[in-house]
């Protein structure tokens, strides 16, 4: 079957020598043939490598660009108002006088009652999905919930406005008035009128966007978790509670951590989702119930109207400040998932 | 001079690659130790050891393998045909042109049999499609593979079984017209009916080409190898012929490693 | 037998907890889709595919919208997507361990997830202003500046899943590095590639701030890149947000659209990773 004679190799005598040697020479040829090739190869192998490089850098560049671009943008209110402008309330386009406190005030807010509900709620799914749900049901329970956390914002936003604002007005929120009324600091909380748009039915919106991200990153970091390590918990007798309790939860907390946080990123960041329903008012109110504005609302509500140069240096201040909070969400996200790895390395 | 000293001088074999002082480095640690030796032409060598001998890395030296990586280098020299590949200016991809490998895993590209083979041919000749349909059966002939596989050459390579793909391999390996093969654990991922086609594969191929054969499995070397090396915490202990070493090895360790004391 | 009795108590209400947790998390999504549904199949005719966006109180479609968003998506990914795949190509192959990829992996991950509005405002301050006006194309440049870090990241990822042996392999044969690249690793990886790209068309189909003050919005047809271009989630938002029933009615047939695309790039992202992994 085999096409090379199989006798050669014990002949090994002096023909078989000069053979080789023939051999050798015919190959050489071929290596200055193949030189050839490979000058011809190499400089397209350099220019392939020099233009992914340039591509790399082109991604620092952006980056780079977008800092610049909104620092420069910035720049005559960071004039006018100086670091006044963190601190002011005020926000008044006739006047000329403006401040980011109220937008930044509401951007926390609402990014903190997103992750108060979003949070427990996802990790409790995530639980769910990995330890109590029927198996038949699993796959297609975290297909849905991955598929929905791509699901554009604006959808949560045109459903936050038609159906979720007038419902929280009539049913939920004159509820909470009464129930908190007479308690302190939660009856100012929910005082004020059911407005039903306001930072609190913002904050249940991105509460709901945000949901399914956290739910399937935390899942799919759940199942990180090497089965015999579960096992061997349950061998010993362990819940399903102590096994999420004290296994996969420690085994895990990296990865939930910066789940967590790259959903708090996408919270403060969102726009569409939280401009239909805050209300866009420029002031901070003790009450969850009453409108407010956050940054991201602020200037997709106001930039294309915005009269002078002012006003529009004052919005892409807001933009900068925007994006100086989140990048410091996600660096420090990535900054405690790299020294955990290094840790556990 | 005598006959048998005449005779001995023809069957001195040629050397083919010639290894001196050869130390090698991942980062800061060292994994090879000044080994000296030669792979003789058309003959099989193989490298035995225990795991982290510095066995496979010796391998990945011969064809500058550990260039893709950081922090790797070889110091001391390995001649090819006199001429020394450590150094800088040799053009590498020339140079793996010239050497083929097999790994311990097969690695079949995604890509259809036929193309598999024709990848390598197609690197450095442009071949009109009569002859690069002979030079891929070619290949899969001198691969033992050819009768498996003429039916289904265009389909994946990936559907083909453990021990097909390494066959596949070789004749991959073979179609570019080395002059040396490296093999590295080529059948420890194998079956024995595999391993066994593979082994005749590599005393079929020594007739044409200079082998190298790193194995786990000293059967193995006994069975294929001419000269076999024995390595340990990256030293060279012993080479020589196979019988030589396995039947009246000079060193303890080596004894001690292939009565199995120890690895 | 308390302690064990404890145990198990905390572990019914824990488990409770968490059936709660999934039932009320699933159900505002369920509600979510239901009522894009409902409301949306109402407005669907074929004049929402035929017709212009009407003036406020007359009946019309999304012809231009949709046009303007498919336009302007297409372009975008065309930009995007060549350069992502030559970065992630970079960070994958050439410079694993550079520090100029720790960097541009760093930085990547923060565009990921960095606010779209910021990348609208980046636009709008270095092309729309320097142009003088609103314009279809700083739109598609805003979708790419989204395209950009989702393929990045997943030409990356699916680049390093390739064996380093099938390089090593092709190495062996002597190949050049460009050539075990583009003809070996993409090819280990195209499913993946595929998908990235599909993602990252999902995830711009639905952007509306990058484009609220790039590419504005425009009631009539445009085929000029160069004029302000009507786009499906900007009509969406102004739509909703006016006081006229048949906007709002049109603005949920858009949403209902978009979800429908979007939910379809995704389960074909799904299906082609899917297929990959069978395969092998």
């Amino acid at each position: 079957m085999l096409s090379i004679e199989p006798s050669r190799r014990e002949l090994n005598g002096a023909g078989d020598v000069s053979d080789i040697a023939l051999e050798q020479q015919a190959s050489q040829s071929v290596i200055v043939e193949r030189t050839r090739v490979l000058a011809r190869i190499a400089l397209i192998d350099r220019v392939f490598y020099q233009v992914t490089r340039a591509a790399a850098v082109v991604v620092l560049i952006i980056l780079g660009g977008v800092i610049v671009s909104l620092v420069h943008g910035s720049w005559p209110a960071m004039q006018a108002f100086g670091f006044g402008f963190l601190t002011s309330q005020a926000w008044n386009p006739v006047t000329e006088n403006f401040g980011a406190a109220a937008a930044i005030y509401g951007t926390l807010v609402t990014s903190i009652i997103a992750m108060v509900i979003a949070v427990p709620v996802g990790l409790g799914v995530a639980t769910f999905l990995t330890e109590l749900c029927p198996h038949a049901l699993r796959r297609p329970i975290g297909v849905a919930i991955e598929l929905l956390a791509g699901i554009p914002s604006i959808i949560y936003g045109i459903w936050g406005l038609f159906v979720l604002a007038p419902f929280l007005q009539s049913h939920v929120q004159p509820a909470l008035i009464s129930a908190f009324g007479d308690i302190p600091f939660f009856s100012t909380l929910f005082a004020g009128p059911p407005y039903g748009i306001g930072m609190l039915t913002a904050g249940f919106i991105l509460a709901i966007m945000v949901l399914p991200f956290i739910a399937s990153i935390s899942r799919d970091v759940f199942e990180t978790v090497p089965p015999v390590l579960k096992e061997a918990a349950w061998g010993i007798g362990a819940t399903t509670w102590e096994v999420m309790r004290y296994v996969v939860v420690p085994y895990t907390r990296v990865g939930v951590i910066g789940g967590m946080m790259l959903g708090l990123g996408r919270a403060l960041g969102e726009t569409m989702a939280v401009t239909f329903v805050i209300g866009n008012a420029h002031k901070i109110s003790g009450s969850l119930l009453a409108p407010g504005t956050t940054i991201s609302a602020t200037i997709a509500n106001e930039f294309t109207e915005a009269v002078g140069d002012l006003y529009t240096s004052a919005l892409i201040e807001l933009g900068l400040i925007l994006f100086v909070i989140t990048f410091f969400v996600l660096a420090l996200a990535r900054y405690m998932l790299m020294r955990i790895e290094q840790k556990s390395a | 001079m005598n006959a048998a000293a005449q005779i001995a001088q023809v069957k001195a074999p040629l050397t083919k690659v010639s290894m001196r002082n050869l130390d090698f480095f991942y980062g800061e640690s060292r994994s090879l130790k000044d080994v000296t030796m030669p792979l003789y032409a058309n003959k099989v060598t193989s490298f035995i050891g225990p795991s982290g001998c510095g066995k496979s890395t010796l391998l990945r030296v011969l064809n500058r393998m550990y260039d893709l990586y950081p922090g790797q280098r070889a110091e001391g020299e390995v001649l090819l045909d006199g001429e020394n590949i450590l150094d800088p200016a040799v053009d590498i991809n020339a140079l793996r042109s010239r050497i083929g490998m097999v790994f311990q895993k097969p690695t079949p590209f995604p890509m259809s049999i036929y193309e598999n083979i024709a990848f390598g041919i197609r690197l450095y000749e442009k071949l009109p499609r009569a002859d690069m349909d002979a030079r891929v059966e070619g290949a899969l002939r001198g691969a033992a593979l050819w009768d498996e596989v003429k039916d289904k050459l265009q389909t994946s390579g990936l559907g083909l079984s453990g021990g097909q793909q390494q066959r596949l391999c070789i004749a991959r390996s073979v179609a570019v017209q080395p002059e040396i093969i490296l093999f590295d654990e080529p059948c420890s991922a194998l079956d024995p009916i595999s391993t066994a086609k593979v082994e005749e594969l590599i005393d079929e191929l020594a007739s044409r080409y200079t082998i190298a054969i790193v194995t786990h499995n000293m059967q193995q070397a006994v069975r294929v190898s001419d000269y076999t090396a024995f390595m340990y915490l990256g030293e060279l202990v012993e080479f020589g012929e196979t019988d030589d070493v396995f039947n009246k090895p000079q060193a303890k360790r080596t004894l001690d490693y292939i009565t199995g004391r120890f690895g | 037998m308390s302690l064990y009795a404890s145990r198990r108590g905390a572990n019914s209400a824990a488990t409770t907890l968490c059936w709660v947790a999934a039932v009320f998390g699933l159900s505002w999504l369920a509600l979510i889709l239901g009522s894009l549904v409902y409301e949306g199949v109402r407005g669907l005719s074929p004049a929402v595919f035929t017709e212009m966006t009407p003036p406020p109180g007359s009946k019309g479609g999304l012809l231009n919208a949709i046009a303007g968003s498919l336009v302007m998506t297409i372009i975008g990914v065309a930009i995007g997507t060549p350069l992502g795949m030559l970065a992630g190509t970079y960070m994958a192959e050439y410079g694993r361990y550079s520090k100029l990829t720790m960097i541009v992996r760093f930085i990547n991950d923060i565009l990921l997830s960095a606010p779209s509005i910021v990348i609208g405002l980046f636009v709008y301050t270095v092309l729309v202003h320097p142009m003088g006006h609103f314009s279809g194309i700083s739109g598609a440049v805003a979708l790419a500046l989204l395209v950009v870090p989702v393929v990045v990241r997943t030409t990356e990822d699916m680049l390093l899943l390739v064996p380093g042996s099938m390089r090593e392999a092709a190495s062996a044969l002597g190949a050049p590095r460009a050539h075990v690249v583009a003809k070996v690793a993409y090819r280990a990886a195209k499913a993946g590639l595929i998908t990235g790209v599909l993602l990252a068309v999902a995830r711009v189909s639905g952007e509306t701030a990058p484009l609220l003050f790039t590419a504005l919005n425009n009631q009539f047809w445009s085929s000029d890149l160069t004029a302000p271009m009507a786009s499906l989630p900007v009509v969406i938002f102004q739509f909703a947000l006016s006081p006229y029933k048949d906007w709002q009615q049109l603005a949920w047939t858009g949403a209902l659209l978009i979800t429908v695309a979007v939910l379809a790039l995704s389960i074909a992202a799904r299906a082609l990773s899917a297929g990959r992994r069978n395969s092998k």
